[in-house]
């Protein structure tokens, strides 16, 4: 049985408004297993991303906890498996302007107290699989869109997290770009055994995913 | 070098752009500001040091006279001379005359010098002529005196002292004396220039009927910054002379002096601190234009403590850069600056003001350590505060607002 990556529970998240309170997240649970791959689709407003950045720590629910598989440390608060444990991909890339693909890449290592080199060579590597093994000096203004959002994957699996939080990664492509991203993201993040939490409205990439779910009225249900 | 500062390099120094404008533009406000501050406070020692040392040339360390004109003054030089605080003592005698050359004339300050004393201080300022050739026929002007009297090296004056006076009074023919000019000096100190006359004790008695006696005496110390205490404690030995320390013949100009450099300071200094809140409100702005990335950094792993890092260090390196550019600036500036108020004095049509009002031929300067080091701690500091301030509020933010909001 694989090892639980992440697991939540009971999260409620209501943010306030000028008509009132507004419950965003009323009674989310959730567990993801090594390796898995899960969708979450859900309307505009829905809460899709306030639920990742719940499960991510990059924001404390109202109710519930979070646990996150941090490599060597087990299930601990995703605020401190941030960078190791979790890994983000975002809808608009979110790359430093002023770092090279690479130095992006190398950045995520860094952070995580990998030495200079180290991380730079990883950061390679990684942008090699990603098919930009030639652009990596390259500045993020001189990519396309598809090449920022390989950068971005590859930033996201750099410290070899167990899940990679991907917040709608196609919602700038067009139809062609986006599906070989979705390609790319599955097949790298399989190929890492890392898990993968991918929000979408796209029903056509949700469906690649190994467990479907639906987030409508606060509440996770399967598609 | 840790990811915050390389990437804190990186957001002020952008790959491609040669001058990024908010990296350039605060550096340069920095270093405009450390240079004012600098440029001035360094004038305002060489001005301090100038005058300090024109006194103490002009008057010597200390100042010995009496109730009237000293009866014995070489008996006097000998035992002050044999203190141990004492180097040596000269003895002086001066007093106004009219010199006269044709149709031109002037009121000199004649001062009765021993030409072979070889320290006296007049040696160093021959503009023209020679020193050595001072003798009972001979005179040294200063320069705005020669020229008001339209002489040169080898022309002769007249000088009628007060002692003068008294003989036509007496019913006797007052007749000038006479006296070829042998050299001309030129100290910058206009007060000196214009009015200077040198000529030997002896002859300067003989004009203006002292005997043996002198006006005073000058001592040089061994030690010329204790002159106050040294004073006091001559003074005490020989009640009956005064005996008047350097520091306190032109107190309230040295004063004034120490008063303007510490007011110009805090006024330059202002301009340090507006050029630091330029770059703290810029850097503000930067922040929040960056906030998604402080999110970005923060679902990365990044600790409060190194995004705070990242912004506050881009403002203490603004501090650092802008203060090596004001050191620069400071440097080139005072290379210039007798050009550069050329410059300006030609621009207002001011004539030489520092020659007319300062009595200085150039713009003196004197660079004192303390100054640089006190402008640069203190720009690194407000620089360091600025850029801390926005640093602070960015990692206090919650990385999804900060994500939100950009």
């Amino acid at each position: 049985m694989p090892d639980v990556v992440l697991q939540a529970r009971g999260l409620a998240k209501v943010f306030a408004s000028p008509a009132g309170p507004l419950p965003v997240l009323t009674e989310v649970s959730l567990e993801v297993l090594a390796g898995e791959s899960v969708s979450i689709r859900g309307s505009s407003g829905s809460g899709k991303t306030t639920l990742l950045q719940q499960l991510g720590g990059l924001d404390q629910p109202d109710k519930g906890e979070v646990r996150i598989l941090s490599p060597g440390a087990g299930l601990v608060a995703p605020r401190s498996s941030l960078g190791r444990g979790v890994g983000f991909v975002f809808q608009n890339y979110q790359l430093m302007p002023e770092l090279t693909a690479l130095e992006n890449v190398a950045l995520a290592a860094r952070i995580a107290g990998t030495p200079a080199a180290a991380a730079a060579a990883a950061a390679r590597a990684l942008l090699a699989q990603v098919g930009l093994g030639a652009r990596l000096e390259h500045l993020p203004a001189k990519l396309s869109g598809g090449e920022c959002q390989r950068v971005a994957i590859a930033r996201a699996l750099v410290n070899r997290p167990s899940v990679i939080l991907a917040d709608e990664p196609t919602g700038n492509l067009d139809e062609r770009t986006g599906a070989e991203i979705m390609d790319l993201l599955l097949g790298v993040v399989a190929d890492r055994g890392a898990a993968l939490v991918l929000v979408t409205h796209s029903r056509e990439f949700a469906e690649r995913a190994g467990r479907r779910l639906v987030l409508s009225g606060g509440v996770l249900s399967p598609a | 070098m840790p990811w915050f500062l390389h990437l804190a390099l990186r957001q002020l120094f952008p790959p491609g752009k040669r001058f990024p404008a908010f990296a350039t533009v605060s550096i340069l406000g920095v270093g405009l500001g450390v240079a004012s501050l600098l440029v001035v406070q360094t004038v305002m020692n060489g001005f301090g040091e100038e005058h300090r040392l024109r006194i103490r040339e002009s008057f010597g360390d200390c100042q010995v006279t009496g109730a009237a004109t000293l009866e014995q003054p070489e008996a006097l030089a000998k035992q002050l001379t044999a203190r141990p605080e004492v180097a040596s003592a000269a003895l002086y005698a001066e007093g106004p005359a009219l010199a006269r050359q044709g149709d031109f004339s002037g009121i000199a300050q004649v001062r009765g010098i021993d030409p072979t004393d070889p320290d006296q201080p007049a040696r160093r300022y021959v503009h023209f002529g020679r020193f050595d050739d001072l003798d009972d026929g001979r005179i040294i002007l200063g320069v705005g005196l020669a020229r008001a009297l339209r002489v040169r090296i080898g022309d002769r004056i007249e000088v009628w002292s007060p002692a003068m006076a008294e003989r036509a009074e007496k019913g006797k023919a007052p007749l000038p004396a006479e006296f070829e000019v042998t050299a001309v000096i030129q100290t910058g100190f206009a007060e000196v220039d214009n009015a200077a006359a040198l000529i030997p004790l002896r002859r300067f008695r003989e004009l203006w009927n002292l005997g043996p006696r002198a006006h005073g005496l000058t001592l040089r110390l061994k030690d010329p910054a204790d002159a106050v205490a040294t004073a006091g404690r001559l003074s005490a030995a020989r009640p009956g002379l005064r005996f008047r320390p350097w520091q306190d013949i032109k107190k309230d100009f040295l004063e004034a002096i120490r008063f303007e450099k510490t007011m110009l300071f805090f006024l330059m200094f202002i301009i340090t601190l507006v050029a630091s809140f330029s770059i703290g409100s810029t850097l503000f702005s930067a922040v929040i234009r960056r906030s998604r990335e402080v999110g970005v950094l923060a679902s990365l792993g990044a600790a409060r403590w190194q995004v705070v890092a990242l912004f506050g260090l881009q403002g203490l390196l603004i501090g650092a850069l802008g203060t090596f550019l004001g050191f620069v600036l400071t440097w080139t500036i005072l290379a210039f600056r007798d050009g550069i108020l050329r410059g300006i004095n030609t621009f207002f049509g001011d004539g030489d003001m520092v020659a007319n009002i300062y009595q200085f031929s150039k713009v003196p300067l004197h660079y004192d350590a303390s100054d640089f080091v006190i402008a640069a701690a203190f720009t690194l500091l407000t620089t360091a505060v600025a850029g801390l301030v926005p640093a602070l509020w960015a990692a206090g933010r919650k990385p999804s607002e900060a994500m939100r909001d950009a």
